[in-house]
């Protein structure tokens, strides 16, 4: 209840720390749960299955792609909104961080009604020209992971990209650097802890995406059945195997959480 | 100072006991109309027929809340093992209400209360001028029920009857009936083998292509109620409904075949 913190004593008010403690009890009991229900030694048989190994071979190949297409558009983007004056930034925020609230289902019937080769907004468009078909593909599980993925990147930059202080590139162009050389030797420079957060998180939130995918992308075995998808259908048939996924998507989201524990959260000891 | 987050707990103890222990009491007490609450855990492909249902049931039994959990049936069944709270189970196959029996969380003999079929559906138009289940090996992507659910391995067994082999990569998984006969009706999929009674309820979003009766499999759907039910009176007043003239019509409407 009492801990001593840079010299003064702090109290913790006993209803604040009861809610607290159920609060902390919600997040606590699944992962029990999941953990005691593991059947360890089988553990590497279960992950050696080869419908275990596409799905998660499938799942890093897609979600580090796209961390990467979240990067090249997310930043330009973080960028406009963090420095840009223009009307109807507000409204464009608004839209960026939408798919940080809206089921990813419904995400999912969005892309379709876009970029779907029969029903879509563009997509006809893009068959017809290109003969590019995002669902049913690799392509389309990462442009549903971007979808989901993306706003972490760009709230993230966009806050580090507003704690820089300017004053330091407005140095730089008075000693004659040009704009792209400041963006890129002084703006990158501070940005950098802030990206490497945004891109982490944005990674872990692709590698879980299951609602978006599964509805545009569809659950085709080597192809666009992701690790969830394989979890969501293994828990049938085989629970165990179902159990040993999911532990890995919890190992790399522990991981991604505890390197971030600083940047993420804002907190220093 | 330090004992009164033990009080406030303790409390909320006896908040949270009480609670519970007045739900089964009030839902037990006699009345001449079933009254409280019921949960019924049912199959995908019954969505419709049983909504219909519902609202002809509560209208007989204004007193009573039935509350409907949709999904496959073989999801229904990890649900109820796992310990969800229903009364009814409605399954589209007799084995996963099987698994159920052998568990023990149904203790009465289940009763078959409909009969489907399989259909293929195409889009609108058949542009892909599908007519046989032979076509759907070569026409692309294909939306079948995962393995496990009931309309995969019904589908399963009309591809096996017509000596029919989909490549594996040609194939995306529904997680139930609705879901796959939707990534035809709205997304990409050129066909789904789905029951006769999800095709209709799609409407103009799809067109029929009938499977014959020599390839085609009927599928017996079994209803029971769920041995930990808190309310069984009212779960075997749904069921005899669902069986009644009454509910076989609104079955029939929703193409049904009698059981």
């Amino acid at each position: 209840m009492r801990r001593r913190r840079r010299g003064t004593t702090r109290r913790v008010p006993w209803p604040v720390g009861v809610l607290a403690a159920i609060a902390a009890l919600l997040f606590a009991l699944p992962l029990l749960g999941l953990l005691q229900r593991a059947a360890w030694s089988s553990f590497w048989h279960d992950l050696s299955t080869p419908e275990a190994r596409r799905a998660l071979r499938l799942s890093f190949e897609c979600s580090l792609w796209s961390t990467g297409l979240c990067v090249v558009l997310g930043v330009p983007l973080a960028w406009v909104l963090a420095r840009g004056e223009f009307p109807g930034r507000a409204l464009l925020r608004a839209l960026v961080l939408l798919p940080m609230v809206l089921p990813p289902v419904v995400g999912g019937v969005a892309l379709l009604y876009a970029f779907g080769r029969s029903n879509g907004l563009v997509g006809p468009w893009l068959y017809d020209t290109f003969g590019l078909q995002l669902t049913f593909s690799k392509a389309g599980v990462v442009v549903a992971e971007t979808f989901v993925a993306m706003p972490f990147l760009v709230l993230t930059v966009e806050g580090g990209l507003r704690a820089i202080d300017t004053r330091y590139e407005d140095a730089a162009a008075t000693l004659g650097a040009g704009r792209w050389t400041t963006f890129r030797r002084v703006t990158l420079r501070f940005l950098a802890p802030s990206l490497a957060a945004g891109a982490a998180l944005a990674w872990a939130r692709a590698l879980g995406e299951f609602g978006a995918t599964i509805t545009f992308a569809g659950n085709i075995d080597g192809r666009t059945r992701t690790t969830p998808l394989a979890v969501y259908l293994l828990l049938e048939t085989q629970p165990g195997a179902a159990v040993a996924l999911s532990l890995v998507l919890l190992a790399v989201s522990i991981v991604v959480l505890v390197a971030l524990r600083d940047r993420w959260f804002g907190i220093r000891r | 100072m330090r004992r009164r987050p033990v009080l406030l707990l303790v409390a909320l103890v006896v908040a949270v006991a009480t609670a519970f222990a007045a739900a089964p009491a009030g839902a037990s007490r006699p009345a001449a109309k079933p009254s409280g609450s019921i949960t019924v855990s049912a199959a995908a492909s019954l969505t419709e027929a049983f909504t219909a249902i519902g609202e002809k049931f509560r209208k007989r039994n204004p007193k009573a809340t039935v509350t409907f959990n949709f999904g496959s049936s073989s999801s229904l069944v990890t649900q109820i093992q796992g310990g969800a709270p229903a009364d009814v189970y409605a399954s589209a196959d007799l084995t996963n209400m099987d698994k159920l029996v052998a568990g023990g969380q149904v203790t009465t003999t289940p009763t078959p209360f409909a009969r489907n079929e399989m259909q293929i559906a195409v889009k609108p138009g058949n542009p892909m001028k599908v007519t046989s289940v032979a076509n759907l090996a070569t026409i692309g992507t294909v939306s079948l029920c995962g393995t496990t659910v009931p309309c995969g391995v019904y589908a399963a067994s009309v591809l096996k009857k017509a000596t029919v082999t989909i490549p594996e990569s040609s194939i995306t998984r529904g997680v139930d009936a609705k879901a796959t006969i939707a990534a035809v009706a709205q997304g990409d999929a050129n066909a789904a083998i789905v029951y006769v009674t999800d095709v209709m309820a799609a409407g103009t979003t799809v067109a029929p292509v009938v499977i014959p009766a020599e390839q085609n499999v009927i599928a017996v759907y079994p209803i029971a109620p769920i041995a930990a039910s808190t309310n069984p009176k009212l779960a075997r007043r749904f069921i005899a409904y669902v069986v009644s003239p009454a509910g076989q019509k609104i079955l029939a409407k929703y193409g049904f075949l009698a059981a």
